[in-house]
């Protein structure tokens, strides 16, 4: 095996390398959204990978969600109990964070149906 | 030359590794519906051609049932129990007071449908949280006694013998209803479905592609993946943990599982139980009793009753006992241990 050989092979692993790192980036951009509902209708769907914070104002009372490197919580609500609040991050396919008084779900949402993925949680 | 099409081989081969995903699609007719009901929030996904209208039906029967059990709303066949001391029930809930007192005899009172003056002194059903004095939990024990139910089967009718009784079947509500739902479903021809009432999983058949129904159970431990991960068909996943209801005072948390016997949140060594069982109402009401017992009383329990259900369990300390009829569908990140009948 000659140097040129050893270069082509490098050059072709990297090629490959960088080409298999954008097509799980890209994966990941198009796959997972948070998807907000108030009262079973949709308020809005975002990406999960652009950061945002978003300031749902209903009759029922207001929530702020934060979409930030991947994963959402509630940073502020005005409901009785915070338990929206206390339920934290979550950032994996079908996990949702839900508010009860406010008939919040905030909830993470794949077009991907990856091999592996839960079909519910048990909580 | 060959080398240079090795090469190639491997380019070809890392990008193919690299988008072989997402391509699959859904050949079956799904239906999924929200609900809030029941204090909670619920998800119903049915597989099949008559499944939007299994749906409905299921829909219209969890208020149906949300109407009749609710403490919290003044005029439900429970909530006018609790307030007169006597009253007039229908099937559904006197078939819910028949098995909830099943339960609490085979658990030894580790669930009590009784326990509800003591909720109320806690604060859990209105939210306005406190702890209680030890003279008024002192009270809420004479209340327990469930052989001061006084039930009428011809007549349908129930009364207590001491004032200040009340029952509730919140320990089993969600359970029965899941139960049902998935009744309706089987009655319209829906051979695969999916429900999750307030995080009661309970699945009919396997999925669509004939594979099994992936159920993840929530950690404990904040930050973390999931405790673990079960593959099952046909059954009633439960799962009980302190860690989702609670309030702090002082410093101190209290979460709303109440140990019959302390008047206190369950205190033992367990932090997460999750029972796995055809039945969604024995599972809801096992995973209630089992967590109140702690680790050994309910691996006990599980030995004598090994037939009518599987458990896992989890310890403060992270380890979790899985029954052995489950481990081989069963896995996890954490320690585990079998265990055996």
């Amino acid at each position: 095996m000659n140097k040129k050989d050893i270069m082509l092979m490098i050059t072709m692993l990297l090629i490959a390398g960088v080409c298999y790192l954008i097509s799980n980036l890209t994966r990941n951009e198009n796959g997972n959204q948070v998807k907000v509902s108030v009262d079973g209708k949709i308020y809005g769907t975002y990406p999960l990978y652009e950061d945002r914070e978003i300031d749902i104002k209903t009759d029922k009372g207001n929530n702020v969600i934060v979409i930030c490197d991947g994963s959402v919580s509630v940073k502020n609500a005005d409901c009785k109990d915070k338990y929206c609040v206390k339920q934290g991050h979550v950032s994996k396919k079908n996990e949702s964070i839900i508010c009860l008084p406010h008939k919040l779900v905030v909830e993470i949402t794949g077009k991907n149906e990856a091999d592996k993925a839960i079909d519910s949680i048990a909580k | 030359m060959k080398r240079i099409y090795t090469c190639f081989l491997i380019l070809v081969l890392l990008l193919c590794g690299g988008c072989s995903y997402g391509k699959t699609q859904n050949e079956n007719a799904s239906s999924s519906c929200d609900i809030f009901a029941m204090d909670t929030y619920m998800t119903l996904t049915a597989y099949g051609k008559n499944s939007d209208r299994a749906l409905e039906e299921a829909e219209n029967r969890i208020n149906e049932l949300d109407k009749k059990l609710s403490t919290g709303s003044p005029d439900s066949e429970i909530a006018l129990l609790n307030k007169n001391g006597s009253g007039k029930l229908s099937d559904d809930t006197l078939y819910l007071l028949d098995k909830s007192l099943e339960i609490s005899k085979e658990t030894n009172g580790a669930f009590l449908p009784t326990i509800y003056p003591l909720m109320e002194a806690w604060g859990f059903p209105t939210k306005d949280f406190k702890v209680p004095d030890d003279s008024v939990i002192e009270n809420c024990f004479s209340l327990f006694d469930t052989d001061l139910i006084n039930e009428n089967k011809k007549e349908g009718t129930v009364s207590f013998k001491k004032q200040g009784m009340k029952l509730d079947f919140g320990g089993i509500a969600k359970g029965y209803t899941s139960n049902e739902v998935i009744e309706i479903f089987k009655k319209s021809g829906i051979e695969n479905a999916i429900i999750n009432l307030g995080g009661n999983v309970q699945t009919l058949g396997k999925k669509p592609d004939g594979s099994l129904w992936r159920v993840a159970i929530q950690s404990p431990n904040e930050g973390d993946e999931y405790l673990g991960i079960l593959e099952i068909s046909d059954k009633a996943v439960i799962t009980s943990g302190g860690y989702e209801r609670y309030f702090e005072e002082n410093g101190v948390t209290y979460h709303h599982i109440i140990d019959p016997k302390t008047g206190y949140p369950a205190d033992n060594e367990l932090v997460s139980v999750t029972i796995v069982c055809d039945d969604g109402l024995l599972a809801d009401g096992l995973s209630t009793a089992l967590f109140v017992m702690g680790l050994d009383e309910a691996i006990q329990f599980w030995q004598n009753h090994s037939e009518m259900f599987d458990v896992i369990l989890m310890t403060k300390d992270n380890e979790i006992y899985v029954s052995d009829g489950i481990s081989d569908l069963f896995s996890t990140t954490y320690e585990m241990n079998v265990i055996e009948r």
